[in-house]
């Protein structure tokens, strides 16, 4: 299964982070390739794997900057919202850490965040799919997608 | 804010919203426009397909229930309503 373990000496800080890269999806890469489409290049961002989070989620102008449309909405509760879902489009990508060979195609939700120069939570929707070892005493996690 | 975009797909949804969940409460419907395309066991068939016969335009997948699950966030990375 691939995997990969990042240290981090400023981990409670940070989180567990990792720079995944966002593609379009295979079936759209297929559908391009067919129609003749040129294909838009990779986005790479820092992605937070956040046990919070119930879905995976990206900043907005991701998608945006792939061309993207949206495939749904859904509602989405934060602290902020006070118990009223807030509607969201959702997309269909690709996130790579191509170093390591972790592919992973599904849906993600695109959100404004605000912060840490972090553009992706990845949630437990993915995490239903992986193993997650955080060590903090080592200062360092483990994320193998299975 | 509603959305723009999607907006005649979220409508024809709700205007079948309980044949749908009478016929297949749990599955996944594929909506363009005004037409139902389709009704899947998986979430990602039905986007799989929707690009195989639409390509890069809007369409809805939606998942067929009766009270609709909405996603929980707890980090405040999310800038929403407040």
């Amino acid at each position: 299964m691939p995997s990969i373990t990042s240290s981090n000496p400023n981990l409670q800080a940070e989180g567990p982070t990792l720079e995944v890269h966002f593609l379009i999806s295979r079936e759209l890469e297929a559908f391009y390739k067919k129609s003749g489409q040129e294909m838009p290049p990779p986005i790479i961002v820092k992605a937070l794997i956040d046990t919070g989070a119930s879905n995976c989620s990206v900043q907005e102008d991701i998608p945006r900057k792939l061309g993207l449309q949206p495939v749904g909405t859904t509602g989405v509760l934060t602290p902020s919202t006070k118990g009223t879902p807030h509607l969201c489009y959702t997309y269909f990508m690709r996130m790579l850490i191509p170093s390591h060979n972790i592919i992973y195609e599904g849906i993600f939700t695109a959100v404004q965040l605000d912060g840490q120069n972090i553009s992706c939570l990845i949630g437990r929707d993915l995490l239903a799919f992986s193993i997650f070892i955080y060590q903090g005493t080592l200062k360092q996690f483990t994320f193998t997608l299975g | 804010m509603a959305p723009i975009l999607l907006e005649e797909e979220l409508k024809t949804y709700a205007e079948k919203k309980q044949e749908l969940v009478r016929q297949s409460n749990g599955k996944y419907v594929l909506i363009k426009g005004k037409q139902v395309i389709g009704v899947y066991e998986s979430e990602n068939d039905a986007i799989k397909i929707g690009i195989e016969k639409f390509g890069n335009v809007p369409f809805l997948v939606k998942k067929i229930e009766e009270v609709e699950q909405s996603q929980n966030y707890t980090s405040n990375l999310i800038k929403i309503g407040g």
